[in-house]
């Protein structure tokens, strides 16, 4: 993984130094909230429901154990003991001290961590494909360019105080892991014409109160120009976008208003005129970077490991664990481990201070000192040898973190609602609680298949739930919580948003619904066909019927 | 009737306008306002950044919120209703 030289280490400090007098001077009073709210933000600090909060980058989700260690140790030093990955692949903490922020960044600039521009108009953290270095459909590991783009976009003076905030995510691979279609640039790594890196560029995506599908803007940037190409996207966005209304800021507004034919004119118009030279990405540059993501010194293993199927036969919840929470590696012997940070009635996305230090052993001893946060809100272990598989997951299963969900109905995405956030209209985690108990069945689970469930607490959808095989909306209906259903959402390369199934429901009547509409698919699907797929080919009907009806005839 | 609540610049935590112009913490010791008090103790705490950060007015029956954020307003007064944060309390409070 990519390791700070003098300049990261120097910008992270001075920063450090630079917030630590603000924070000085706003306890002194020499800095009113107004003032100190748009400093705080740049540093991922927010005043929350009951206490400040501080998200943590993690850079395209990758961390070694040192990291995940000092997370830990923040954790329990600082805050509650635990902390919260987000489907940005941060890491928030929700009761740190004012006084206190400064001591924190220090601790993290440590082990080379900071929360710079995690927060704020300005281009966010970048998201790749968990899998990055290990699926074997992918062309060529996406996260080199996710570092070049964290490079040039900290800090970036044209480009940090944008309209409105600006995400990117990257795969390296045709099947799309990184939900790249929702996101305000989506970038898909492609072999051009001459053999060499390019990339298909998406625009224009995002959630939200007017949520919009990312459309194609190029089809094969040359890996060397992708930075220019990035730079005239921003600059027609931060020269065209709107300001004057904070729900019509977003470049998605923008690309919508003009049509992508016009609004790829004007990147085009923007592009011709740049400096091309001082955006080119230098070969040497480039190589420098993609060094520090070579693969680790994998053994030459066979692919079939015997005490590994061994384990498997004599084990059923381990087999069951690894049906669902083990990914091929491309590496023959080797697989990538799904950590669940989605017990049964837990809270999606929550890690201890414990658990912390529990991933951070098992990634030092068994994942060559690797482990990823997914913006699923779970954790992997990148490469662990077969044979090694089943003492992973006796060691995860000590800890709460081997329900063998990934993926499944229980694998819920939520944000943190009304529990946390200022923003929230209702709470997120006591549903995604009830759905988790409702479909706890294992058996149930495997035999749905592949079922992703999205919870947000309110329209800005930081549970993505527009993008749910099954989506649920909290909204506020005279000071009362009540739940929008939506089916047929998708985030990946057939990216979809949700159709609404019908009148909001109360809280308590959500998890049986959905269960209801579970159900249904599984007595009309035919064989093999995943739930996606049967809402695809029946539409929403036959969920609208199975989750009112029951009500309507009470009624 | 009204509560004065904001929360305090030095941790960010919930606090209401108790008894003598004090910050407090409990929902069951804020001040409870009537309509001109109310107004007088939002100049009060504006007045005082240093301590209440966003002080703003809530509706309450008894000292119990209501009106249309009676729901963020109650989690506000306890805590999250689920998580980790509350294993905590509950897990000091036993110690």
């Amino acid at each position: 993984m990519y390791r700070y030289d003098e300049f990261d280490a120097a910008l992270v400090r001075e920063r450090i130094a630079e917030f630590s007098d603000q924070v000085d001077r706003r306890s002194k009073g020499e800095l009113t909230e107004d003032q100190f709210k748009p400093l705080r933000l740049m540093n991922g600090v927010y005043l929350q429901l009951h206490a400040y909060m501080a998200r943590i980058a993690v850079p395209y989700g990758v961390m070694n154990s040192r990291q995940m260690r000092q997370l830990a140790h923040v954790a329990r030093t600082y805050d509650k003991g635990y902390g919260h990955f987000t489907t940005r692949t941060n890491i928030q903490f929700n009761w740190p001290a004012l006084q206190d922020l400064p001591a924190i960044l220090s601790d993290l600039a440590e082990v080379e961590m900071h929360a710079i521009q995690t927060s704020g108009n300005c281009i966010r953290n970048v998201t790749t494909d968990v899998f990055a270095g290990v699926a074997a459909d992918e062309i060529e590991d996406p996260r080199p360019w996710c570092e070049i783009i964290r490079q040039w976009s900290t800090i970036h003076p044209e480009f940090s105080f944008l309209p409105r905030k600006f995400k990117i995510a990257i795969v390296g691979a045709p099947k799309d892991r990184a939900a790249i279609r929702t996101h305000d640039v989506g970038l898909q790594i492609v072999r051009g014409e001459d053999g060499q890196t390019a990339f298909r560029v998406f625009v224009g995506g995002g959630q939200g109160r007017l949520p919009h599908i990312a459309q194609e803007i190029a089809s094969a940037v040359p890996g060397q120009s992708l930075l220019a190409y990035l730079t005239a996207i921003l600059r027609a966005y931060n020269l065209l976008g709107r300001r004057d209304n904070i729900h019509k800021a977003r470049i998605k507004i923008l690309v919508a208003a003009l049509g992508i034919d016009a609004f790829r004119e004007e990147v085009e118009r923007q592009y011709a005129i740049l400096r091309q030279e001082d955006l080119r990405i230098p070969d040497e540059e480039l190589a420098r970077i993609q060094a520090y993501f070579t693969p680790p010194p994998f053994e030459a293993l066979p692919i079939i490991s015997p005490a590994y199927d061994a384990a498997r036969r004599l084990n059923p919840e381990f087999a069951r664990f690894t049906r669902s929470n083990l990914r091929e590696h491309k590496q023959a012997g080797y697989g990538a481990i799904i950590v669940s940070l989605k017990p049964i009635d837990g809270v999606p996305g929550d890690v201890t201070a414990d658990q912390m230090e529990v991933v951070a052993d098992l990634a030092a001893r068994f994942s060559f000192d690797e482990v990823r946060a997914s913006y699923e809100q779970n954790l992997v272990l990148p490469h662990v040898r077969l044979e090694d598989a089943h003492a992973v997951w006796s060691r995860l299963r000590e800890a709460g973190l081997a329900t063998a969900n990934a993926d499944l109905a229980t694998d819920i995405i939520a944000c943190p609602g009304l529990d946390y956030c200022s923003l929230a209209n209702a709470r997120s985690i006591p549903v995604a609680q009830a759905l988790s108990r409702q479909l706890a069945d294992a058996d149930l689970q495997e035999k749905l298949g592949p079922v992703r469930i999205n919870i947000s607490g309110c329209i800005n959808a930081c549970g993505h739930h527009h993008v749910g095989h099954i989506g649920v909306l909290g909204v506020d209906r005279k000071g009362e919580e009540y739940y929008q259903i939506t089916v047929g959402g998708s985030p990946d390369e057939q990216a979809a948003l949700g159709e609404i199934v019908g009148r909001s429901l109360p809280a308590n009547e959500v998890a049986p619904a959905i269960a209801r509409a579970l159900d249904r698919y599984l007595e009309v699907r035919t064989d093999g066909e995943l739930f996606i797929d049967t809402v695809r080919r029946l539409g929403a009907d036959p969920f609208h019927t199975a989750i009112y009806e029951p009500i309507d005839a009470v009624a | 009737m009204k509560l004065l609540t904001a929360n305090r610049l030095n941790d960010g935590r919930v606090i209401y306008l108790g008894e003598a112009d004090t910050a407090v913490e409990a929902i069951d010791a804020a001040r409870i306002l009537d309509a001109d008090a109310a107004e007088a103790a939002l100049v009060l705490a504006q007045s005082r950044p240093a301590v209440f950060v966003n002080p703003y007015l809530i509706e309450v029956e008894g000292r119990a919120p209501s009106g249309r954020d009676r729901l963020k307003e109650s989690i506000r007064s306890v805590g999250p209703s689920v998580g980790h944060s509350l294993a905590f309390v509950a897990r000091n409070e036993t110690a």
